[in-house]
C-alpha cells in the first residue's frame, strides 16, 4: 500500500505544470491559470480558501494546521472542451494531475509541515495557418504550425501552526518550476517547390523559475463561522532558454494576490461558503502592451449539504458557482471565466470534522471568453486523500 | 473510529482513480485553430549564390569503367559532324559492336518418331542467324539502315578492345592491323527498319558456324557496322541462333542458342578532356568533381535583410532545400544524349586520392536526376538542379548527422558507370552559366504568439 502511494505521488510529480487548463487564452502572456484543483473546492465554487474543515490546500497556508495524522492527497482532472474563435470552432480534451499535497503534523509543537506541487499557469495550444510566400519570384503556399506545450507549477514548503482550538496561521515558501516547449513547423507545398524541399522545424524549450511566499490565517470566531485569509507575494517569474535554445531570459512580474474566504453553517448539515481573490495584473511588467487584464476580482460561492452523515462516515453533496478573471487577454477584451459546479464527497473515515480518508468528485460546466475567443468545457475533478500512511 | 485503518478504506478508491485516469488520459487533443493572431509565421527566402560564393574548384576526370561493361553496344558511321563538333571534327563518330559467341550446345532434347523426348548429342549445325535487337528510342537514324556483319580475323580481347587496339590491358597492348577491328571478312548484311520492329537478322553460313565452334580461337567474333552516314544505333543485345539437324529425327531442324561470350563496342575518336565545360557520363565515364564550401553568413537578399537584418548567420536546420544548379552545354553532337540520362551526386570521401577516391552515398535519392536529351541540343542553356540539401546541412554542421566527418568535395556522375556512350556537358565555373547554389531558407523569428 505504501509503495502504491509513493508510485502515485511520483506519477503526479512527474508532470508539474501540466494541468487541465489548455486554452488559447493568454497566448501572448503566460497562458491560462490552472486554478483551484481539489475536488471539494471545485465543487463548491471556492477559490481555495475559507473552507471549514481541516484539510490540505496549496493556496491556504493555514488550512493544514489542524491535521493530526500524516496525509497526502492528489487530484486528477479530465477535461472535454470546445472553443469558438471567430468563424472557427474546435474541441479539446486532456487529463492531468494538477495537484499533489502532503501534510505531516508535528504534534509536539501543534504544527504541520506541508509540501505541495500545484499547477499555476498553462500554455497548451496549436496554431496553424496557410499563407503564400514568395520564393525566387514564385508564390509558394506554405503551411505553418506552431505548438506550445507546457506551463508553470509552484512547489511549496510550508508550516501551519495551530494557535488554540479556534485560530491558526501558516506560511509557505515556494518556487516556480516547469517548462515550456515550443515548436514551429513549416511545410512548403511540394507541388510547387518539389518533393526534395524539406519541412522546416524549429524547437525551443524554456524553463521557469522564481520564488513565491504566502502567509495566511484561519479562524473560527464562532462555532457557526469560519474565516480565512492569505496573501501571496512573488518575485519575478523567470523564463530561461533551454540548453539548445537561443535568446535571453525573460522576467515577468507576478502581482501580489489577496485571498479571503468564509464558511457559515446555515444548519446542522448545510454550509455556505464564499471566497474572493484580488490580484491586479494591470501594472505587471514583462508583458507586451495590452496583454494583461484590467479586471482584478474573482469570487465564488457554494453550498455543502451533508446528505448522509454517520458516526465515522459522511456523504456531502456540493453545489457551487465561481467567476474568476484570468490574467491574460486573448486580444483586447478582458477575459472572464465562469463555472457552475456540482459534486460530492465520500468521507470514508471522518471523526469530529476531521477527514482521514476521502474522495471528492466535482464536475464543472465552465465558460471562458475574451472576444473573439469563447471556450466552454466540462471538467471533472477527482481528489483522493489518504491519512496515516 | 473504524477498526480498519483509514488508508485501507481510502485505498479502495485508488483503482477507481487510476482506471479513470487511464480511460480518459489516452486521447489528448490540444486546441488547434487557424489564426494569424496565434501564429505570425516565419521568414522564408530563396537565395541563389554564384559559384564564387560557395565553390572553390572544379575538375573533370575520365576513364571510369569500360565500354564492355555496357550490356549492348553502338554502331555509328560519320555521326555528329557539324559546327559544334569539337571532338569529332569532319569525320564524325565511327562505332562498331564486337561480338564473340561461345560454345555451342552439346545436346538437345528431340522428339523421336515414336513421340518420345530423348537427348541427342550428335548434332549437325547447318547455319546460324545473328539476331540483333536495337533501342529504337536511343538510336539516331532517319530511316532504314543497313547493318553489316563482318567476321573478325585477328585475336582480340572482349573486355579491353578499343578502336586502335585489339588488346589493351595492363602490360599488353596489341594493335589491330587496321583500326576499327583489323582485317575482316563480310558475313552478310540486313536492313533494320525501326518502323517494322527492333530486331534484325543476319544469316551466317555453315562454314563460318563450323569455324566458330573452335572456342580456343581468340580471333573468332563478329563486327557489326553500318555504311549509312549520320546514324548512331544503340544495340541492346545480340544473339546467335544455330540451325541444327538432330540425328534422332533427321526430318526436323531445331534452333538452339549459342552462348554470347563477349559484347563490346569500339569507337573513334575518343573524346578529349573538356576545356570549357563540365562533363558527366560516357563510356568510359567522365565525372565532374566540385569543391564547395557554403557560406555561414548571408548578406542578402534584400527581403532577408529587411526581415531579420543582415548579416544573417545560418544554421543547418534553417536550410529546407539546397540545390546545385548546372547549365547544360552543347558540346559534341556525336556524343550528345539521344535519350534520357540519369545523373547523381555523391561526396568524395578521400579527395586526396582522386580520381580513385571512394564515393559516399547518392545525395539525390533512389531516382537520381533525369536529364532530357533536348536540353543538350544547341543552344542548350537549360538549368539542371541537383538536390544537395543533406550535404549542405552537413557542411554547415561540420559533420554528418551521424557525427562522421564530411567531405566538401562532391562528384557529379552518371547513375551507373558507364551508362552510355553519350555524355552530358555543363557550363564550366568560369562561364556565364557557371554552377550556382540555390538555397531555400526558413527562419522562425516572429512565429508564434507566446510570451
Amino acid at each position: 500500500m505504501k509503495r502504491t502511494l509513493i508510485i502515485l505521488a511520483l506519477v503526479a510529480m512527474a508532470a508539474p505544470g501540466r494541468a487541465s487548463g489548455q486554452s488559447f487564452l493568454g497566448f501572448r502572456g503566460l497562458g491560462v491559470p490552472v486554478g483551484v484543483a481539489d475536488g471539494r473546492s471545485v465543487a463548491l465554487g471556492n477559490l481555495g480558501i475559507g473552507l471549514r474543515q481541516v484539510g490540505l490546500s496549496a493556496s491556504d497556508p493555514a488550512a493544514a494546521a489542524h491535521i493530526l495524522l500524516p496525509s497526502v492527497f492528489v487530484s486528477m482532472q479530465p477535461m472535454w472542451g470546445d472553443f469558438q474563435l471567430e468563424e472557427q470552432s474546435g474541441t479539446t480534451r486532456t487529463t492531468r494531475f494538477p495537484l499533489i499535497a502532503i501534510g505531516y503534523p508535528v504534534l509536539a509543537v501543534n504544527g504541520t509541515v506541508t509540501l505541495s506541487l500545484a499547477g499555476f499557469l498553462e500554455q497548451r495550444w496549436v496554431g496553424h495557418t496557410t499563407r503564400m510566400v514568395n520564393l525566387g519570384g514564385i508564390e509558394v503556399p506554405v503551411d505553418d504550425r506552431f505548438t506550445t506545450d507546457g506551463g508553470t507549477s509552484v512547489a511549496r514548503l510550508g508550516w501551519a501552526q495551530r494557535l488554540g482550538a479556534r485560530f491558526s496561521v501558516g506560511a509557505a515558501v515556494g518556487t516556480y518550476v516547469g517548462r515550456l516547449d515550443r515548436e514551429f513547423g513549416r511545410t512548403l507545398d511540394s507541388l510547387v517547390v518539389g518533393s526534395d524541399v524539406r519541412s522546416y522545424e524549429e524547437a525551443s524549450s524554456w524553463h521557469y523559475g522564481g520564488y513565491t511566499f504566502s502567509a495566511g490565517f484561519g479562524a473560527d470566531p464562532h462555532e457557526l463561522i469560519h474565516l480565512s485569509g492569505a496573501l501571496e507575494w512573488s518575485g519575478n517569474l523567470k523564463e530561461s532558454p533551454g540548453e539548445d535554445t537561443g535568446g535571453a531570459e525573460n522576467r515577468y512580474d507576478i502581482p501580489m494576490r489577496l485571498l479571503w474566504g468564509a464558511t457559515g453553517r446555515l444548519s446542522e448539515r448545510l454550509h455556505l461558503n464564499t471566497s474572493f481573490a484580488y490580484q491586479d495584473w494591470s501594472g505587471a511588467g514583462g508583458f507586451q502592451a495590452g496583454v494583461v487584464s484590467g479586471k482584478t476580482l474573482s469570487y465564488g460561492a457554494g453550498l455543502e449539504w451533508q446528505m448522509v452523515r454517520r458516526t465515522t462516515r459522511g456523504f456531502p453533496v456540493r453545489l457551487g458557482y465561481r467567476r474568476v478573471v484570468p490574467p491574460f487577454r486573448y486580444l483586447a477584451a478582458d477575459p472572464v471565466e465562469t463555472a457552475w459546479s456540482l459534486g460530492f464527497g465520500v468521507n470514508l473515515v471522518e471523526v469530529d470534522g476531521v477527514r482521514y480518508g476521502w474522495m471528492d468528485v466535482a464536475i464543472e460546466r465552465a465558460e471562458r471568453s475574451s472576444s473573439p475567443l469563447s471556450e466552454n468545457f466540462w471538467r471533472a475533478t477527482v481528489s483522493l486523500g489518504i491519512t496515516r500512511f | 473510529m473504524n477498526n480498519r485503518p483509514a488508508y485501507a478504506l481510502a485505498a479502495r478508491g485508488l483503482p477507481a482513480i487510476i482506471a479513470v485516469a487511464a480511460g480518459t488520459g489516452c486521447g489528448e487533443v490540444l486546441p488547434t485553430a487557424s489564426s494569424n493572431d496565434l501564429i505570425q509565421g516565419g521568414v522564408a527566402v530563396e537565395v541563389t549564390l554564384p559559384f564564387t560564393d560557395f565553390g572553390t574548384r572544379a575538375r573533370v576526370y575520365g576513364g571510369f569503367g569500360r565500354a564492355s561493361e555496357l550490356p549492348g553496344g553502338f554502331i555509328a558511321h560519320d555521326f555528329g559532324t557539324g559546327p559544334d563538333g569539337r571532338d569529332v571534327g569532319e569525320q564524325g563518330l565511327e562505332a562498331a559492336t564486337l561480338l564473340r559467341f561461345g560454345r555451342y550446345p552439346g545436346f538437345v532434347s528431340v522428339t523421336d518418331t515414336a513421340g518420345t523426348n530423348r537427348p541427342d548429342s550428335s548434332l549437325t549445325f547447318l547455319s546460324g542467324r545473328i539476331l540483333a535487337r536495337f533501342d529504337t528510342l536511343s538510336s539516331v537514324l532517319t530511316g532504314p539502315v543497313e547493318v553489316i556483319a563482318h567476321a573478325i580475323t585477328e585475336p582480340w580481347d572482349g573486355i579491353s578492345a578499343t578502336w586502335e587496339f585489339a588488346v589493351d590491358t595492363v602490360g599488353l597492348r596489341v594493335s589491330w592491323s587496321l583500326p576499327g577491328g583489323g582485317v575482316v571478312e563480310e558475313i552478310g548484311s540486313s536492313i533494320w527498319d525501326p518502323e517494322e520492329g527492333d530486331t534484325l537478322a543476319i544469316t551466317v553460313d555453315s562454314a563460318r558456324i563450323a569455324s566458330w565452334a573452335d572456342t580456343a580461337d581468340l580471333s573468332r567474333g563478329v563486327r557489326l557496322t553500318t555504311r549509312v552516314a549520320g546514324v548512331r544505333l544503340q544495340l541492346r543485345s545480340a544473339l546467335l541462333w544455330l540451325k541444327t539437324l538432330p540425328s534422332i529425327n533427321p526430318d526436323t531442324t531445331i534452333q538452339v542458342l549459342a552462348d554470347t561470350e563477349a559484347t563490346t563496342f569500339i569507337y573513334d575518336p575518343i573524346p578529349r578532356p573538356p576545356e570549357n565545360s563540365l562533363r558527366v557520363g560516357g563510356a568510359p565515364a567522365w565525372r565532374t568533381v566540385l569543391d564547395i564550401d557554403p557560406p555561414r553568413v548571408l548578406h542578402g537578399p534584400p527581403e532577408l535583410c529587411e526581415a531579420l537584418g543582415c548579416p544573417v548567420e545560418i544554421n543547418p536546420e534553417q536550410i529546407s532545400y539546397a540545390g546545385l544548379r548546372f547549365t547544360t552545354f552543347a558540346e559534341s553532337p556525336a556524343f550528345a544524349p539521344s535519350d534520357t540520362l540519369t545523373i547523381d551526386m555523391r561526396t568524395v570521401l578521400v579527395p586526396d586520392i582522386l580520381p580513385k577516391s571512394p564515393l559516399g552515398p547518392p545525395t539525390t535519392g533512389f531516382a537520381g536526376v533525369v536529364l532530357a536529351p533536348e536540353w543538350f541540343s544547341p543552344p542548350a542553356g537549360h538549368v539542371v538542379e541537383v538536390p544537395v540539401t543533406g550535404l549542405v546541412r552537413d557542411l554547415l554542421r561540420g559533420e554528418t548527422s551521424d557525427g562522421d566527418p564530411v567531405s566538401n568535395s562532391v562528384a557529379l556522375l552518371s547513375r551507373f558507370e558507364p551508362l552510355s556512350i553519350e555524355y552530358a556537358s555543363f557550363s564550366d565555373v568560369r562561364s556565364v552559366g557557371a554552377p550556382r547554389l540555390r538555397l531555400i531558407l526558413n527562419f522562425s523569428s516572429g512565429s508564434g504568439g507566446g510570451g
